[in-house]
């Protein structure tokens, strides 16, 4: 009889320690780690950018400028962008990689592969965590129409302007991602952008959009876009 | 279990302490490296596309 108690309790204790130890995981160690991730993306962004630029000056010549970084494909998996949020805070930045796999969303905000390039017509889907792995889409539901949402590919800052959301749907719902969203309001193909989340914070029965369109371009040469500048 | 894991431990009781603080930082190690990162993804926290790719 003891043995059995014994056992019992033991095991109780286990689970227990197991769940705290799983929370204190899911909370916090997600969080460190994408955060360090998330850097290391960044950085790897400026030092291929930096790279790039160096390659261009030396070679100098028209070609090398027509080729452009901006007709590299995307690799599924790296990041090529960085995306700026003003409202979500001054210094929320955020890299975006290609594609919404589970392994590459815990390294940033995800391209959905298959829909149009940074700042080509058709529509710039994102997707990004609103919970764990450093809660980069937190305050999504303080997104309001007018705010800016600033990409940078190393050459070119595209600011985009929200237009409508945040607007709750269902996960199926697909066509909240098609060139023209039909529930946007947009009529005409233009370049637009959308953003995905999950809602509510912690659940997965329900997502939520942001839409914008393409609002301004500047080389970087030209130094921050004015959403940005403090 | 975890006093036939005691009785068993080598040495007194300051090393039995011992090694199992380094028994319990090994088990927590490889729970936040091998399996969290694989129980994670089954709960929905991360259900963030449209289209569940």
């Amino acid at each position: 009889m003891r043995v059995i108690v014994r056992t019992v309790s033991e095991l109780c204790v286990t689970v227990g320690s197991l769940i705290v130890l799983f929370v204190v995981y899911v909370l916090f160690w997600t969080g460190v780690r994408a955060d360090t991730v998330m850097r290391d993306q960044i950085d790897e962004l400026h030092r291929q950018w930096s790279r790039t630029a160096a390659g261009g000056h030396a070679a100098g010549g028209p070609s090398a400028a027509a080729a452009g970084p901006r007709t590299v494909p995307y690799v599924s998996g790296r990041p090529f962008a960085i995306m700026y949020i003003p409202r979500l805070g001054f210094t929320w930045n955020k890299p975006v990689l290609q594609g919404t796999e589970t392994g590459t969303l815990k390294k940033g905000l995800g391209h959905y592969a298959g829909t149009a390039r940074l700042g080509q017509t058709g529509n710039f889907a994102v997707a990004g965590h609103r919970r764990t792995y450093g809660d980069p889409f937190k305050d999504f539901p303080r997104l309001r129409p007018g705010d800016a949402v600033v990409l940078t590919d190393g050459s070119t800052w595209f600011t985009y302007r929200i237009d409508k959301g945040p607007y709750k749907t269902v996960p199926a719902d697909v066509e909240v991602i098609d060139p023209v969203p039909r529930k946007s309001g947009y009529t005409r193909p233009g370049r637009y952008l959308t953003l995905t989340t999950c809602d509510p914070e912690w659940g997965h029965s329900h997502r939520l959009i942001v839409w914008a369109h393409l609002d301004s371009t500047q080389p970087v040469e030209a130094g921050k876009p004015r959403a940005l500048r403090r | 279990m975890y006093g036939w894991i005691w009785r068993h431990l080598p040495g007194n009781a300051w090393v039995k302490a011992l090694v199992s603080t380094l028994l319990v930082l090994a088990v927590v190690y490889v729970l936040f490296q091998y399996v969290f990162p694989w129980a994670e993804p089954l709960l929905p926290f991360n259900d963030v596309t449209v289209d569940n790719q």
